[in-house]
């Protein structure tokens, strides 16, 4: 479903990704692991058309979208639920995920699609007026992902979901995470936690100074010693 | 840091550029030595200005205030008191200092938002046109008229012409160079950061009153003499034209197109715009109305959407591409 | 007593108008970060555009003005797209210089066109006046006043309730977000450009009517919407209608009580006691 080759992409000029090929299939969740500057964040952002590639293409269902507008990605379902939640502070909940269902496919359902993800966080539901700059850690980034289901993604990609939250709410959100994956939902997750990441995604790739040092099935890269030489930037 | 500022002083580039400067007047004649000299003029108040809009990033509308008091408070003081200009010059400076300071104290003891600080400011620089239009001892409405300049250094009067330029010109070295000084010195690197950060900066403990104090009092002291200079060579003082905030948006112009914040920036941004727009009115002024301008703007939207980062950027790039052709 | 109501009420009628002149300005600044510095130049060609109709076809401002609206939005979606988008995530200051070139440009294009004598532009309501106890409103006021409001009100609602109006929101709120969600941030910034351009336009109208224009006068509605959007906190709804009131009413006091030139001060004054004592502006407690 999502083929990424041989991109290379940064900021200002400076290399942040060096040659990064990265494949997903359709209903995978894949796990996208490394240090804090590996290079995570960027190659989502290049995904969702917020990063220019400075070489390299992105196909998307066959299709080369390594050129399209953030806005023509999201209206594909490419949809980023970014780092650090990024709620509209100023909305209220109802309208953060009005605003999720905003583009041009997902429009028309968007009371279904509402009442879908409402059914999934019934928290959501009880702070439908609140302004999302009130709600917890944990109840914004239950609202981020909401917000992310609203724009009727084909390929949701979680940066950092775990950041910041409660064990307890760490646990209920990759239970939701799980069963996004059961009723079919192509993920990629960008996870700073190893465990979880292992855990919940069949295979993973392992980004180590803007380059994929381990790709593989999950049960053989938590083996690998690489891994955690890799992971602490050893 | 101070070993830029002495590589400055000693560096024969700038000695030769002045040496030339200093020889122009030989050569120009009288109207375009006139476009020079007000180029120089500007070239000291937007330098002057930078200090305080480009290095400490506190825009002030207010400078209007303390050319002006430097060029009407030093003539009333001469044609009502008999007091001598260049204590003239002495009094409007410090007077400017104070009230820049001032400006600065309320600036931070309100801690006042960038765009809040602007108005304010503005507000003060109108406050103070009327204050003078409505006082006499000031000239009021009609201004004051200096006696003739007989070149009498003592007086304050240095023959017109070119003795006038070198006057300016000497001026607007020493400007430009105050500008490389704080720079290279501790000041300028504090003023940076209040600029860049000012609540990291409160952060990691830089005196931030202090500093804009500082500034501001110095900003305000060269303005209110380049004031006084300038009115010497105009011989008239026109509140209309030297208390007006038209004076300030201009030097904003220049300082901000030149390159904010930088010590050659002000002087670039004056030295391309002064003369376009004297020759601009000159040679279009009488046909249509507000045609001269008309083509000024156009030409500083060009010139921004040319070089966005500011012109002394732009030569600094494509110096260096040249280079390395 | 009469004069200081005839204040006041003249104030509101005028206030609600200047607050939205600065709606425009917040809107655009809260998408975008510009404060376009040719704002009021932009009010004086909506002025002498409807001048320009009235000479040719002796159009009433307020019919003009179905004419003036769509002309000004086009040639303000010309100008946001080749001279400010450009510009945009550059230096706040350089993008005031450019609109400040641009204020030139208008102003002075304006005067050759028209030549700098003050000139009036008749309206069929324009001496008509509307008497309330001890006031005495002058109809156009009243006008400008209902049309002012009922507009803010209409952009509150656009605000609240239209997907266009939550995307402007959310570009204000986090333009990166709103971007990942797959709202087009450049149309948006054009669009409430338009908008604003738009509004500024019927406002042109409104104030046009028993008013002496001249090319020269665009700073000073510059400066009073500055005023005004600055009191209100930039981006505050509420507070900028607010702040419309408080300039409005402070502009009224100083040209009844006051010499002309005095009264003209009176914006600053208050401007500068209620900015130093509630740096944060006149902000109402939830910005939307």
């Amino acid at each position: 479903m999502l083929e990424i080759e041989n991109l290379v992409a940064g900021y200002g000029g400076v290399e942040v990704l060096r040659d990064v090929s990265v494949k997903l299939s359709a209903g995978e969740i894949v796990g996208l692991l490394g240090a804090n500057n590996a290079g995570k964040t960027t190659l989502i952002n290049a995904l969702s058309g917020m990063v220019a590639p400075m070489s390299g293409r992105i196909l998307f269902e066959g299709r080369d979208v390594t050129r399209l507008t953030p806005r023509q990605r999201v209206e594909l379902g490419i949809v980023q639920v970014p780092e650090g939640r990024l709620v509209f502070p100023e909305m209220s909940v109802r309208e953060n995920l009005q605003l999720g269902g905003i583009n041009a496919r997902a429009k028309p359902n968007r009371s279904r699609q509402m009442e879908a993800v409402l059914d999934l966080f019934p928290r959501l539901k009880e702070r439908l007026s609140q302004d999302a700059g009130t709600l917890s850690g944990g109840e914004q980034q239950m609202l981020a992902i909401g917000r992310g289901l609203m724009a009727e993604a084909k390929l949701l990609m979680l940066d950092e979901p775990s950041l910041g939250l409660s064990p307890l709410f760490v646990k209920y959100i990759f239970d939701i995470v799980d069963r996004l994956h059961a009723e079919g939902l192509t993920i990629l997750l960008v996870e700073q936690n190893l465990m979880l990441t292992l855990r919940h995604a069949e295979r993973c790739y392992v980004l180590e100074r803007g380059q994929v040092a381990i790709e593989g099935p999950s049960d053989v890269i938590k083996d690998d010693p690489r891994t955690r030489s890799a992971y602490l930037g050893l | 840091m101070r070993e830029e500022f002495y590589n400055t002083l000693s560096s024969p580039v700038w000695w030769g550029v002045l040496v030339l400067a200093a020889l122009l007047p030989l050569v120009l004649s009288s109207y375009y030595l006139h476009i020079v000299i007000l180029s120089l003029v500007y070239v000291a108040l937007a330098s002057s200005w930078n200090i305080v809009g480009g290095m400490a990033g506190q825009i002030s509308l207010a400078h209007s205030l303390f050319i002006g008091i430097g060029a009407m408070l030093s003539s009333a003081l001469l044609l009502k008191l008999g007091i001598n200009m260049w204590l003239g010059l002495l009094i409007s400076a410090a007077i400017s200092g104070a009230l820049g300071a001032i400006i600065a104290w309320i600036d931070f003891r309100f801690r006042l938002g960038h765009l809040s600080f602007v108005l304010i400011t503005l507000a003060f620089a109108e406050m103070g046109g009327i204050i003078v239009e409505g006082w006499d001892f000031l000239g009021g409405a009609s201004g004051l008229m200096l006696p003739r300049d007989t070149g009498n250094y003592l007086a304050f009067q240095f023959g017109g012409g070119h003795g006038a330029y070198w006057v300016m010109l000497a001026l607007a070295a020493i400007c430009v160079l105050i500008n490389v000084a704080i720079l290279n010195a501790p000041l300028g690197y504090y003023l940076r950061t209040i600029r860049d950060n000012e609540k990291a900066a409160q952060a990691i403990g830089v005196n931030i009153l202090r500093y804009k104090i500082a500034a501001m009092v110095i900003s305000a002291a060269l303005a209110s003499v380049v004031g006084t200079a300038y009115v010497r060579y105009m011989t008239f003082a026109d509140p209309y034209l030297l208390i007006s905030p038209v004076i300030t948006i201009e030097i904003v112009l220049f300082a901000t197109v030149g390159g904010l914040g930088r010590a050659y920036g002000p002087a670039l941004g004056a030295l391309l715009l002064v003369p376009l727009g004297e020759i601009l009115r000159g040679k279009l002024g009488s046909t249509l109305p507000g045609l001269h301008y008309f083509i000024y703007g156009v030409v500083v939207i060009a010139v921004i959407l040319l070089t966005p980062r500011g012109l002394l950027s732009y030569f600094e790039l494509t110096w260096s591409h040249w280079r390395r052709r | 007593m009469s004069e200081f109501l005839q204040a006041i009420a003249q104030g509101v009628l005028i206030g609600s108008t200047y607050g939205l002149l600065a709606l425009g300005m917040g809107l655009l600044y809260g998408v975008s970060g510009v404060v376009n510095f040719s704002h009021g130049d932009f009010i004086s060609l909506g002025m002498f555009l409807c001048l320009a109709l009235y000479s040719a076809l002796s159009l009433d401002p307020y019919v003009s003005v179905f004419i003036t609206v769509p002309v000004m939005m086009v040639l303000g979606t010309l100008v946001f797209r080749f001279l400010i988008r450009p510009m945009i995530g550059h230096q706040f200051l350089m993008i005031v210089q450019l609109t400040l070139g641009l204020s030139l440009v208008l102003q002075n294009g304006i005067l050759m066109v028209f030549g700098g004598q003050p000139a009036r532009t008749p309206s069929v309501v324009e001496s008509k006046l509307m008497i309330l106890g001890e006031v005495v409103l002058r109809v156009p006021h009243v006008i400008a006043f209902g049309v002012s409001f009922a507009l803010a009100i209409g952009l509150f609602i656009m605000l609240r309730s239209t997907d266009f109006g939550r995307s402007i929101r959310a570009v204000h709120q986090n333009a990166h977000a709103a971007a990942l969600m797959g709202v087009d941030v450049g149309r948006v910034q054009v669009l409430t450009f338009a908008l604003g351009i738009g509004i500024l336009a019927i406002a042109a109208a409104l104030l046009l009517p028993g008013t002496p224009i001249q090319p020269t006068q665009g700073l000073r509605y510059t400066i009073i919407t500055l005023l005004v959007v600055v009191l209100g906190g930039m981006t505050n709804f509420v507070g900028i209608m607010l702040g419309g009131l408080v300039i409005g009413i402070s502009e009224a006091f100083g040209t009844i009580y006051l010499s002309n030139t005095l009264g003209a001060l009176m914006p600053y004054v208050i401007f500068v006691l209620i900015m130093l004592f509630r740096p944060q502006g006149l902000t109402w407690s939830s910005s939307r």
